[in-house]
């Protein structure tokens, strides 16, 4: 069950690497649609989900714009919670768990910074690729345009999925040491994990308002009565 | 195609000598090849590079038009190379301008449209056009607030895949409307496409987007301080305040990333968490 579950791990971030931004860009390669997907397969919902989440949060103030490279939470997602899944599989104890989501969010976070220089890189190959796709065209070759695709896309999954396979040994060679220290890192994340989730609130809150004061009043009604119903609606 | 599909009309010998009669052209591109464009605009960003930025896959989702237009296979390579030069719009959007540029390029085999400068032109004015107009919709709209619902509803009901179905369908079905739909109204409307009603509508839809999303919010953040009606400790409580207001102050510049300051806050917190609790 477990092999399975890394490679399909595997897959799912070679297939988040093309999602992201070569293949559709439905959006299905971010960090809380992975996470899902990965707590599926290892059976583990509660720690790929507190992971998918606050990458998730984080990820959303992440944009693609213009020509800006910015960070893979694509693969970083898939990294994150299958560094935690790795790590908590099969642990019985909530510690160990907690401990394993903390660093799978550092991990996806680190990943995710990671893979800029690594986009770079692809995007500066993909320029030679152009260059010869056009080359080709002219000289009368004209299979060079569904060549030149094939292979970006070929590359974007074989970085996606090089890239997680190398977080995923990363994770299971530092397993053991991070059950030691499992204690630790659950207090942290008891912290981390609302004070992530208020960051990345904040700048989606930041991105919506714009400065205009009807929108702030529009957040704070809604979070006053949401609120009030929350918990007077409570058993 | 490259010759005229339409004989000029009939009333066209009453018109005074040395007008000519407007020509009505019949459009070649069926929905088969309109629906091929849509799908391979899924590819526009494959080989996404610095140079030429989507011009390669722009070249590969209109091949199915050119390979139409142009029989003659010396002429459609030239086409095609043409294209390759570099491109760059909202991905989504990028439908739209490349339906229009397919109905130029019709205009263009049949000899009533411009040449390759003016088709240069015309990509670069979609381009420009439909990145400010997609980027303000999809980039900072609808994404963030896709997010949004998709972490509420995952808060909520945390041992359920809900929450990734929510943040999928309110983005992805939205963005593959446009991105099949998109290659018909562009050639439909051509370049005109992007006139004021068209804008509006964008324009109603970010303000529409922005009033939900900031609503979508509140739940989002009632809930993370009293889940199910049982509020958190106070410990967990003050995090989350640090953390909004720490997000509201860096929030005001553009570096450090969102990112490098989660990161900092991570290991100060690992810091902490090494120093008072063992």
């Amino acid at each position: 069950m477990k092999e399975g579950a890394w490679l399909g791990t595997l897959v799912v971030g070679g297939l988040a690497a093309l999602d992201g931004t070569p293949v559709a860009q439905t959006l299905a390669s971010q960090p809380l649609v992975t996470a899902t997907i990965l707590g599926a397969l290892w059976g583990d919902w509660s720690t790929a989900l507190g992971v998918g989440v606050v990458l998730q949060i984080l990820a959303a103030s992440t944009l693609p714009i213009g020509a800006r490279t910015p960070e893979d939470y694509s693969v970083g997602g898939v990294v994150g919670a299958g560094v935690a899944l790795t790590i908590a599989g099969g642990e019985p104890f909530e510690q160990v768990r907690q401990a394993a989501s903390l660093v799978g969010v550092l991990a996806g976070m680190v990943a995710a910074t990671l893979g800029v220089p690594l986009l770079r890189w692809q995007r500066r190959w993909n320029e030679g690729l152009a260059r010869w796709c056009e080359r080709e065209l002219r000289a009368g070759r004209e299979g060079a345009l569904a060549e030149s695709q094939g292979a970006a896309v070929a590359l974007a999954f074989a970085i996606g999925l090089a890239v997680t396979a190398f977080w995923l040994a990363l994770a299971r060679w530092g397993a053991v040491r991070i059950e030691h220290e499992s204690l630790r890192l659950a207090g942290a994340w008891h912290l981390l994990q609302p004070l992530w989730l208020g960051f990345g609130l904040a700048q989606l809150l930041h991105a919506f308002v714009q400065r205009r004061l009807e929108r702030a009043g529009v957040f704070a009604a809604a979070l006053v009565g949401a609120w009030l119903v929350i918990v007077a609606g409570a058993p | 195609m490259s010759e005229p599909t339409s004989d000029p009309p009939a009333e066209a010998v009453s018109e005074p000598p040395g007008i000519e009669p407007p020509r009505v052209l019949e459009r070649s591109l069926d929905r088969g090849t309109l629906l091929a464009i849509g799908l391979r605009a899924n590819l526009l960003q494959a080989a996404w590079n610095f140079e030429r930025q989507q011009g390669l896959g722009w070249a590969f989702a209109l091949e199915p038009a050119l390979r139409r237009l142009y029989p003659v296979r010396e002429e459609r390579l030239a086409r095609l190379a043409e294209h390759t030069a570099y491109f760059n719009t909202q991905p989504t959007l990028a439908s739209i301008a490349l339906g229009a540029a397919a109905r130029v390029e019709e205009e263009r085999a049949h000899g009533t449209g411009g040449d390759a400068a003016s088709m240069a032109r015309l990509k670069a004015a979609l381009g420009s056009t439909l990145a400010a107009l997609g980027d303000r919709l999809f980039w900072f709209s609808l994404r963030p607030f896709a997010a949004a619902v998709g972490v509420l509803v995952a808060m909520v009901h945390p041992s359920h895949g809900w929450g990734a179905w929510a943040l999928w369908l309110v983005y992805a079905l939205p963005h593959l409307a446009l991105r099949f739909g998109g290659v018909g109204w562009g050639y439909t409307a051509g370049p005109a496409m992007l006139s004021g009603a068209f804008r509006e509508r964008l324009e109603r839809a970010v303000r529409w987007l922005a009033l939900m999303g900031c609503v979508v919010l509140g739940v989002a953040l009632a809930w993370a301080l009293a889940p199910g009606g049982e509020p958190r400790p106070i410990a967990v409580q003050c995090a989350l305040a640090v953390g909004l207001g720490a997000g509201l102050l860096t929030a005001q510049g553009a570096r450090p990333s969102p990112t490098r300051w989660a990161l900092a806050f991570g290991l100060l917190g690992l810091i902490l968490a090494w120093r008072f609790h063992g």
